[in-house]
């Protein structure tokens, strides 16, 4: 992600400017009114030193934990079905209007029935991201599967490759481009699914975090959970990027 | 592929009788009709009493819909969630192609600010909902504000690497030929970030459609996301059922309408 | 020794078309894209079919290979008939079907990671490293196919061809792609391997030149639908300097005689 232009360190100055500008104004226009409704770095930044020896591991570790189990469960499902599925044109061919329909609900919105159906706690996170993430992944590897070149299946079985060997050598490997491709929107996602169902009826996890100080109106221990919500996210997206750009390093190679 | 089978065997030729069938419409439409016609059976039929307070069946669900047809709740509530989606989304195009437009003419600006958009980008915006509920409190502006911000977030940027990715060759070109800056954006800039925009504007329905529900999941009195959260809490199996088929149906035609539109758009661009 | 019709006509022969036409089914009609072809090539033989665009050349491959049947007559390999995909044969295609997401090295190995063939592993190493030296490309073991220009993933191809020592090579116009100069550096090594293996290759192009430079007997083919117009043995000693070929008497007589016939064809073709 780095920059080097011509000004690179004009923009850097700039940067680190704009970077310490914000919260310093955010700083005194607290200072100056006084008023709650704002808070202030400072007192944001106490909060989480507070949270950090009480709880909020265990939160920022129930989020994580909701999203992994999910984002596992629901990637291999995904990778399964649609690696299946992917050669199996007949079978695709009936099933696909099905699919494109489930495709277009947006499937967080289900967070409700969920909770109600497993209760307050984990259960319902893990289960929403799960399928969120199984949908993703679902479509990028059928489309991935189905569009593998037929020269190279071809060539191979010319050498001798046996059904299962093409499966192993080309097809896994062919769609690994675009279950990565799915990854990298599905994690972001993942978390946003998460939080959403912590925020509905949860009794741990960011969500709960924003909403309990929503709830009780504490400004402050908004802001913090936002915070750190925003930094989850640069994780997120930022793991996903690097994920796929160490599995396809032979496309970038001759870069 | 190879068709030199060996003298087909009576297997091999009802399989390819059997493959050539579904393959055909007529065979998709059979086998789709008959996959759902028995899990809808297996459905209605098939859980036990403990079961069924969960799992409600086909039946209650649609008498549920029925009713919500006739006694107007259906009809109120997907207007809710139509207008608020709507409205966001007209003011977050708006206003994600000025400000993307502003910053894209300004490269010293957008590659100052890109790792701050950046970070801006990776906060679930959902999030800002209960902030939100406390600055406009529960209703329709909340709900429009924070869809408006997801709306904006995805064409101004857009909208920024459409700019950015403008052929330097062109502007060069343009520029040798003595284009003032004014008819460098007007010629150049603004057609080539057109595609860009467009195709964010289109990506942008469907986020503007489910952050509209996730909001009305959260904060809201209205809106098919409201009725689905709503019946949940109550524990009102066959109603949330029947708020998530109103929801499906839903984007299934929105997604169709979507389609509709871009064929059309496309034909008239190319 | 160059092998020519005469001396080997006793040999049972490799591969064998009688009769073998072929037919496609294009939109709801049926097209007769090969009409029927009779043609022997022995063991060690090589073989060029030259022909205008859509003449079926690339068909003949495709039925020795064992992805298609002839609609007609039959097609044998070894004196048996091609039933199913025959893993005899090596098959080069003008496009370098290499596996993007494996090195050179891994590429040219994996005809000899798969079940039917089992080699243990420092077989399979030193073998890819001889083969990686044989086609010029030590130095390049670890690039990826995106890290090669064309002429080399071209090598690479090749090298993933021979490993597995196919008696039999099918080739179609695999050095099209390539500029002039390399075309002569690739004929020139795929003069070398064939003959220090004994193989016995079938070899499409479109280039005239190229056909008589490396084939024992050239094969014209006519316009649409194909069928051999002539086919004329190249009377020139083996193995010859691939650089210089083209300023002998011979292949000057040969390729103007040649091209006589080829012109009508091509003509024909264009008028379509």
């Amino acid at each position: 992600m780095a920059e080097r232009t011509a000004a690179g360190d004009g923009i850097v100055v700039w940067r680190i400017a704009i970077a310490l500008a914000i919260p310093l104004v955010w700083e005194a226009a607290w200072r100056l009114t006084g008023s709650t409704w704002i808070s202030s770095p400072s007192l944001v930044g106490r909060r989480l030193l507070g949270w950090a020896s009480d709880g909020l591991l265990f939160n920022i570790a129930t989020t994580v934990e909701e999203i992994v189990t999910g984002l596992a469960i629901g990637a291999a499902g995904g990778v399964l079905c649609g690696l299946v599925l992917g050669r199996m044109p007949v079978l695709a061919g009936i099933l696909r209007p099905i699919i494109v329909a489930f495709y277009s609900v947006p499937l967080i919105a289900l967070a409700p029935l969920f909770i109600m159906l497993f209760g307050l706690g984990r259960m319902p996170q893990i289960v929403l991201v799960g399928i969120v993430v199984f949908f993703l992944i679902f479509f990028n590897t059928f489309a991935g599967a189905e569009a593998v070149d037929e020269e190279l299946i071809l060539a191979l079985r010319l050498m001798g490759a046996s059904r299962g060997e093409v499966f192993r050598k080309i097809i896994g490997p062919a769609s690994v481009v675009w279950i990565t491709g799915g990854l990298k929107v599905a994690l972001p996602y993942a978390l946003v699914a998460a939080t959403t169902g912590e925020m509905l009826g949860s009794r741990g996890g960011i969500g709960f975090l924003l909403n309990d100080a929503a709830q009780q109106f504490d400004m402050t221990s908004l802001y913090a959970a936002l915070t750190i919500l925003m930094l989850l996210g640069i994780l997120a997206s930022g793991s996903a990027a690097r994920l796929e750009h160490w599995l396809l390093r032979w496309r970038h190679a001759a870069e | 592929m190879s068709d030199l089978a060996l003298t087909p065997g009576v297997k091999d030729m009802f399989v390819e009788r059997g493959r050539l069938f579904f393959g055909g419409t007529l065979g998709r439409v059979s086998a789709r009709i008959g996959i759902l016609a028995v899990l809808l059976a297996a459905w209605q039929y098939l859980p036990g009493p403990g079961m069924r307070f969960w799992a409600s069946d086909p039946l209650s669900i649609v008498s549920a819909l029925v009713g919500w047809i006739v006694d107007g709740t259906l009809w109120r509530q997907l207007l809710a969630t139509l207008t608020v989606m709507s409205t966001s989304y007209a003011l977050g195009c708006a206003i994600g192609v000025s400000v993307g437009l502003a910053f894209g003419l300004l490269p010293r600006l957008d590659k100052v600010m890109s790792p701050f958009i950046f970070a801006a980008y990776a906060l679930p915006k959902i999030a800002l909902a209960p902030l939100l509920i406390i600055l406009f409190g529960i209703g329709v502006v909340s709900k429009i504000v924070l869809v408006t911000l997801v709306v904006f977030f995805l064409v101004f940027s857009s909208t920024i690497d459409g700019i950015r990715d403008t052929d330097p060759d062109l502007v060069r070109a343009l520029r040798l030929m003595g284009a003032s800056r004014f008819e460098l954006i007007r010629k150049v800039l603004i057609p080539a970030a057109l595609p860009w925009i467009f195709t964010s504007m289109r990506i942008a329905v469907r986020y503007a459609f489910s952050n509209t529900l996730l909001a009305e999941l959260i904060a809201s009195n209205s809106g098919i996301g409201y009725l689905i959260a709503y019946h949940s809490g109550i524990y009102d199996a066959a109603g949330t059922y029947a708020a998530v088929l109103i929801l499906v149906i839903l984007s299934v035609a929105l997604t169709e309408v979507l389609t509709r539109v871009e064929k059309a758009m496309s034909r008239w661009r190319a | 020794m160059p092998p020519n019709s005469d001396a080997t006509m006793d040999a049972a022969p490799k591969i064998q078309l009688i009769g073998a036409s072929r037919d496609f089914e294009a939109r709801g009609r049926r097209v007769q894209a090969l009409q029927p072809v009779d043609l022997s090539i022995q063991p060690a033989e090589f073989v060029a079919l030259v022909g205008p665009s859509g003449c079926g050349k690339s068909t003949i491959l495709n039925m020795v290979a064992g992805l298609l049947g002839p609609t007609l007559g039959r097609v044998t390999y070894d004196g048996a008939s091609v039933t199913g995909l025959n893993r005899r044969v090596g098959y080069m295609t003008q496009k370098d079907t290499l596996l993007p997401w494996r090195t050179v090295e891994a590429n040219i190995r994996i005809a000899l990671e798969l079940k039917c063939r089992p080699t243990s592993r420092t077989d399979a190493t030193a073998k890819v490293a001889q083969m990686i030296e044989l086609v010029g490309l030590k130095g390049f073991e670890h690039h990826y196919p995106n890290e090669l220009s064309g002429g080399m993933r071209k090598r690479v191809a090749l090298a993933r061809t021979l490993i597995y020592e196919p008696e039999t090579l099918l080739m179609d116009e695999p050095f099209a792609a390539l500029d002039a100069q390399l075309r002569l550096v690739m004929l020139d090594q795929l003069q070398f391997l064939t003959r220090l293996r004994k193989m016995t290759v079938l070899f499409v192009t479109h280039d005239l030149g190229e056909a008589i430079t490396l084939a024992d007997r050239v094969v014209v083919m006519s316009a649409r639908p194909g069928r051999i117009r002539t086919i004329r043995n190249v009377p020139i000693e083996r193995p010859l300097d691939v650089f210089k070929a083209r300023f002998s008497a011979a292949f000057g007589r040969l390729h103007e005689e040649l091209w006589d016939e080829l012109k009508d064809e091509v003509t024909k073709g264009t008028d379509l």
